[in-house]
This record gives structure tokens, C-alpha cells and sequence, in this order.
């Protein structure tokens, strides 16, 4: 069954994320991200959709499928599905209970979502499972940092985000690790918070 | 670091208001006669509190977590070092903004070393971490 509390807490946000977002985190990693969708091909699995906000990185002509658990989030996002150069298939879907067969996706991407799903480890074992063996993984996140001060003050700001929104204090590199990927690749982009990671599904899952 | 100017100066303007408002706060919160390390603690749990909110105003424009943590950082340490300094020697409304806008500077400064530091790519081999 869905997480209703969870899609009632983005449920409230929807109508004023983008403003709360606001446009200086999506200017200041548009190259980035675009660098990172462009390895998108084949049968792409994108989460969290949200307002849709990263759409505009995605490289044109791709076959998206894209899931949020918010059905009003999704709402918001209509109009920028509609004017991607390309087909996106926008679903309400929570990632613990993945609507789709096993081995079904050649690549998953997520963008800041790792930080708001609730169970991480749970979530990234549902990612595989619709993954194919060698199937990849490709996320843009924000994480909790292992260097003091930083990490004391990012569990310190979590007890108070978390009521509202994301976590500041996620392990989502070991999160990828445990939940049985092979990690291929972590680029720090800021400190080691904001980070790019690459895993994939091993071939004989 | 972000190289691009808007976000240098983005950066830069951000950390030092915060840093300037948090040491203004601190010499008009704290009396002359405070114990300086009561102050110190108090302030810091000040700066740091409400460096948040003004991360969030400023990331509107200049990113999120790259605002918030050296906001907060900018905050604390604003908040210590300007709460600390004013029972010892007493600060003009001015001085403290000034101070804690230099303190700003300086933690900002730290936070692009250590940024320089920690940045960069790490392969894994065989999916060990």
C-alpha cells in the first residue's frame, strides 16, 4: 500500500515547490545533470518526477518513464511533460511498490530523491529488482557529509527538514552499496554532499 | 567551487550578509556584562538557528546546499566569535556586523579549500566501497 503520509507531505508541497526550490540549485547543476542524462538510452526509469523541474536536462527523443509518489506533484508537471521533445509516460507510483515486471528497465536515474524516500535501502532493492542484470543506475543526490562539522550540523538540520521535506543527513553512497549494486563511479560536486553516483545491477542478479 | 561569477559573487554576497547580520544580532542580543563563554554558546546556537532561513531566502537565487551549509557554518561561527568579543571588549552595532562579516568571509574561504579538497571522481573496482 502506498506511503500516505509521505504523499501527503509532497501533496502539500506541490503547488509551491518550485518557488520554494527556486531556480538557483536547478541554474547552478543544469550542466551537470545534463551531462548525467545524457546517458540515457534504452528503457529509462526516472524518479523522483516532482514538478518536473529536471526535464528540461533530459536529452531529446528518449522513451521516459517517470514515477512520483505525489499525485498532485505529478499535476504540476503536466505541462512540462507535454513540452519535452521526446515521450514521457508520468506515473503516480511509490517506489516501495514498484508497478512493473521484474528485469523491465535498462536504466534507472533519480534526482534528489534518495533524501526523501523512506525506507533508502528498501527503495533501491525495489529499483533492482525492475532493473535487468547489468542494468544501471545513475543518480544525482544530496547526501549527508562524513567530515566534521559538517556532518554533525547536517544531522542537526535533518530532526528539523525531515518534518517538512528531505533528509540532510542520508549515507546514500553505503545506502546503493548495501541494497546489493556494484558501485562504479562517485563524483563529488560539492564537498561530499552533493554527488553524482554510478552503480550498476550485477549480471548475475 | 563554482567558477562561474554569478555564483562566486552569488556565494560571496550571501555568506557575508548572513555572517554581517548574525554579528549585528550578537552585539544587540548580548549584554557587556555576559559571561563570554555563555555568550559564545548561546550565539552559536543563534547563528546557527537562524542562518537557515536566510540560506533558504538566498538559495532561491544561488543553490541550495551550496548556500546552506556554508550559511550555517558562516552563522555559528559569526555568532561565537562576535558573542564572545563583545563582553570582552564592547562592539559597536557596526563593529559587530563588521566582524562577523569577515568571519563569513573567512569560513566561506575554508568551505572552497575544503571544497577543492573533496571534490573529484572515485572509481570503484569490483563494486567494493
Amino acid at each position: 500500500m502506498t506511503d500516505l503520509v509521505t504523499q501527503d507531505k509532497w501533496d502539500k508541497l506541490a503547488a509551491n515547490f518550485d518557488v520554494m526550490a527556486g531556480n538557483g540549485a536547478e541554474k547552478r547543476w543544469l550542466p551537470k545533470k545534463r551531462e548525467l542524462f545524457s546517458h540515457m538510452q534504452g528503457k529509462v526509469l526516472f524518479l523522483a518526477l516532482g514538478t518536473g523541474l529536471d526535464i528540461v536536462a533530459f536529452p531529446p527523443g528518449q522513451d521516459i518513464t517517470a514515477i512520483d509518489i505525489s499525485p498532485k506533484m505529478v499535476e504540476q508537471a503536466e505541462s512540462r511533460v507535454a513540452a519535452y521533445d521526446g515521450t514521457i509516460d508520468a506515473r503516480v507510483m511509490d517506489v516501495h511498490e514498484l508497478d512493473f515486471p521484474d528485469g523491465h528497465f535498462d536504466q534507472v536515474f533519480t534526482s534528489c530523491t534518495f533524501c526523501s524516500v523512506p525506507d533508502p535501502i528498501a527503495g533501491l532493492r525495489s529499483l533492482q529488482r525492475v532493473l535487468k542484470p547489468g542494468g544501471e543506475l545513475y543518480m544525482f543526490e544530496h547526501t549527508g557529509s562524513r567530515v566534521f562539522p559538517f556532518n554533525m550540523m547536517m544531522k542537526l538540520m535533518s530532526q528539523l527538514t525531515e518534518r517538512v521535506g528531505p533528509s540532510m543527513s542520508r549515507q546514500t553512497v553505503a545506502n546503493v552499496h548495501e541494497a546489493g549494486y556494484e558501485l562504479l563511479e562517485v563524483e563529488n560536486l560539492f564537498l561530499d554532499v552533493v554527488k553524482i553516483i554510478k552503480a550498476r545491477v550485477p549480471a548475475h542478479h | 567551487m563554482d567558477n562561474r561569477l554569478y555564483f562566486v559573487l552569488g556565494d560571496l554576497f550571501s555568506i557575508i550578509v548572513i555572517g554581517g547580520f548574525i554579528g549585528l544580532l550578537s552585539v544587540a542580543i548580548v549584554g557587556t556584562d555576559w559571561n563570554m563563554w555563555v555568550a559564545m554558546i548561546v550565539m552559536m546556537v543563534v547563528g546557527m538557528a537562524l542562518a537557515l532561513p536566510a540560506a533558504f531566502l538566498f538559495g532561491y537565487w544561488f543553490g541550495a546546499m551550496e548556500i546552506m551549509v556554508p550559511a550555517m557554518q558562516a552563522g555559528m561561527w559569526s555568532g561565537m566569535v562576535v558573542g564572545m568579543w563583545h563582553p570582552m571588549s564592547a562592539l559597536s552595532l557596526s563593529q559587530g556586523a563588521l566582524l562577523g562579516a569577515v568571519v563569513g568571509l573567512v569560513v566561506l574561504n575554508i568551505i572552497w579549500a575544503l571544497n577543492v579538497a573533496l571534490r573529484g571522481t572515485r572509481h570503484f573496482a569490483g563494486g567494493a566501497l
